[in-house]
């Protein structure tokens, strides 16, 4: 029997669509990518991130003791054995510059982890809980809204500050890499930003929950935990992850400012605020403290911001230009 | 909407209530006080200064005159200078920073209208890249970073501008700060301006008034930069209270005696009164400006129903 080579009708339709079928995700990171600021800003992140842990882990690329103090050398420029300086107790600062970029992103992202967490459950409880959980959350949002931010944020870090910190067990590093003086800068600053975060989702859930597509999951029978996992919560992610990239860079500037007017990170432990504050009290006698650490400021907060507006293109393909 | 700011307002006292019980429970919690010092104080003078500053008792009877008190508006004497009544410290301070915010403020106009107006007028030209460089740079770097820079520039290097403090209708001291703190607002505003001023620029009455024969720069200005100012306003409200509440950093960078600077020194001192009143005094102005806003919207849109 020969075997069958004739060509069938409707043969082409065997292979309709040779174009890959995307999912939303993969488009948005088809669009994130070709947008070529947003692109090369999370490049640098990157970049900058695996410098500042690798740093921690190789002598190589730490090149120096950040904690080391070498009185003979104190408050030198920037040389090729020491790239960006010395301080004012001769600590080489491209090693201290990059455990504080570290520090700082540390208090971003955990910042953020905080937040989300808050903000999700309560603009989720406020949204879906019914009127009366709606209106006592709600006053609550209200209530942390009317503290100026900053103002609040300082206020919390004395308070968080000014105790031991037994949250979970006894030691230090409780949670290990994570500090109390981290914990107490990512507490303060993530009781007063989770407001946003729990004001948008709350929005979202409000008006996702009246969609179409929500009555339909609901009239099939779809338990009301399902509809909410399958179908409202990842309708709200997009709005989410813009709104955490935009909070990431706010994070990083409020630890700044703590440790620009001196309230920062204590000793060893040092932050890009802690730097900035160091280097600003002794602006007189050299310069170059303050401006290693104000440049990684800029960038952190240059790179998060386009990425946050690269990410909210590719993610809500309506507001594309 | 007379009723509806009398409810606004109304709302407001629950709120401030709120905010004073918060800071007051919060500043209690952590330990020491006022009266710590390296050098030791025996008991008797301990509890005389207590008396005198209103701690004694437990914490519920202070916090019961606390709120007594304040419900008069009295809001105590500071611990820290001198016995001078919180309110008086409170309104010279807060002159200076209301001062440097509004100075701030006419910066961040100026600049972001400008920015705006020019770069939309030369859409995806020179002026254009210049403008929203400026705009998206300026966005992202907080006056901390800018301070800095400004003072080695302007203030060392060219011995432009002084260092430190602040004098009114004293040029040599009120330009850097002003220029740090607004800034960031600065950059808001161009960006919006800019959006709003393209988007004026496309309407069919800029055609026909160029068509009526109406001179480039008249159409620029009485139609298009008025009208495009309209989304521009609209922020300004909250701009001047982030301004006038938000000068912190800036009050600290530049040693310059204001409200900001005075609550930073209150908290490590401990000055319990000046944290209580400050902190009441900035939720107050915050409240208030936001029923300002609100309201002004009400007028300026009749679509909005309060």
């Amino acid at each position: 029997m020969a075997t069958e080579t004739t060509l069938q009708p409707f043969d082409f339709a065997r292979d309709p669509f040779a174009t890959k079928q995307r999912g939303l995700w993969e488009m948005a990171f088809q669009r994130l990518i070709r947008n070529r600021l947003a692109f090369v800003s999370a490049i640098i992140l990157i970049f900058i991130t695996v410098l500042a842990i690798s740093a921690q882990l190789v002598p190589f690329i730490e090149r120096h003791d950040a904690t080391v103090q070498q009185y003979s050398i104190v408050n030198e420029g920037p040389s090729s054995e020491y790239w960006l300086g010395t301080d004012i107790l001769g600590r080489d600062m491209w090693a201290r510059l990059l455990y504080g970029t570290l520090f700082s992103l540390k208090i971003g992202l955990g910042t953020q982890l905080i937040v989300l967490l808050v903000g999700i459950t309560i603009g989720m409880g406020a949204a879906l809980g019914g009127k009366l959980s709606d209106t006592i959350l709600m006053w609550f949002t209200d209530l942390a809204y009317a503290f100026p931010d900053l103002l609040a944020i300082i206020l919390l870090r004395q308070v968080l500050f000014g105790r031991d910190w037994p949250i979970i067990g006894t030691g230090d590093p409780q949670i290990p890499g994570f500090p109390s003086a981290i914990l107490g800068t990512i507490l303060a600053i993530s009781l007063v930003s989770w407001v946003t975060i729990a004001r948008l989702v709350r929005g979202q859930m409000l008006s996702i929950k009246e969609q179409d597509y929500v009555l339909a999951a609901r009239s099939i029978g779809a338990s009301p935990w399902r509809v909410v996992r399958a179908h409202m919560l990842p309708n709200t992610l997009s709005t989410v992850i813009v709104s955490v990239t935009f909070g990431i860079p706010l994070a990083i500037f409020a630890e700044g400012a703590l440790g620009f007017i001196g309230l920062g990170v204590p000793s060893p432990y040092t932050s890009l605020g802690a730097l900035m504050g160091d280097g600003y009290a002794y602006l007189f006698v050299n310069n170059w403290l303050v401006v290693w650490p104000a440049i990684m400021v800029a960038i952190l907060m240059l790179c998060f911001t386009f990425l946050g507006d690269g990410l909210r293109d590719a993610l809500d393909p309506r507001t594309r230009k | 909407m007379i009723a509806y700011a009398i409810r606004r307002v109304v709302l407001m006292v629950p709120l401030l209530f709120a905010v004073a019980t918060l800071t007051f429970f919060l500043m209690h919690s952590v330990e020491g006080g006022p009266f710590d010092s390296d050098r030791p104080i025996s008991d008797a003078t301990r509890a005389r200064l207590n008396e005198r500053y209103n701690l004694d008792g437990s914490l519920l009877t202070q916090y019961t005159n606390f709120i007594a008190n304040t419900a008069q508006l009295d809001l105590g004497i500071s611990t820290s200078s001198n016995e001078r009544a919180i309110t008086d410290i409170i309104s010279e301070k807060f002159s200076v920073s209301i001062q440097l915010g509004i100075c701030a403020f006419i910066f961040a106009v100026l600049l972001g209208v400008t920015l705006g107006v020019v770069s939309a007028m030369n859409q995806n030209g020179i002026g254009d890249y210049v403008g929203v460089f400026i705009a998206t740079g300026g966005a992202a770097l907080p006056s901390f970073i800018l301070a800095p820079f400004l003072i080695i520039l302007f203030a060392l290097k060219l011995d432009w501008f002084d260092v430190l403090g602040w004098e009114l209708w004293n040029y040599k001291k009120m330009v850097l700060p002003s220029v740090a703190l607004g800034m960031l607002p600065g950059a808001f505003i161009a960006r919006i301006a800019r959006a709003s001023m393209l988007d004026v620029l496309r309407q069919d009455y800029i055609r026909t008034a160029r068509a009526k024969g109406v001179k480039e720069f008249s159409v620029i200005t009485r139609h298009a930069v008025k009208n495009a100012m309209i989304p521009v306003l609209t922020v300004l409200g909250p701009i001047f209270a982030g301004l006038i509440t938000g000068s912190f950093i800036i009050e600290n960078a530049f040693a310059i005696p204001g409200l900001g600077n005075a609550f930073v020194s209150s908290v490590l001192i401990r000055d319990y009164g000046l944290i209580m009143g400050v902190t009441l005094f900035y939720a107050g102005i915050i409240a208030a400006m936001n029923l300002v806003v609100d309201l002004a919207y009400a007028m300026a849109d009749p679509r909005i129903r309060l």
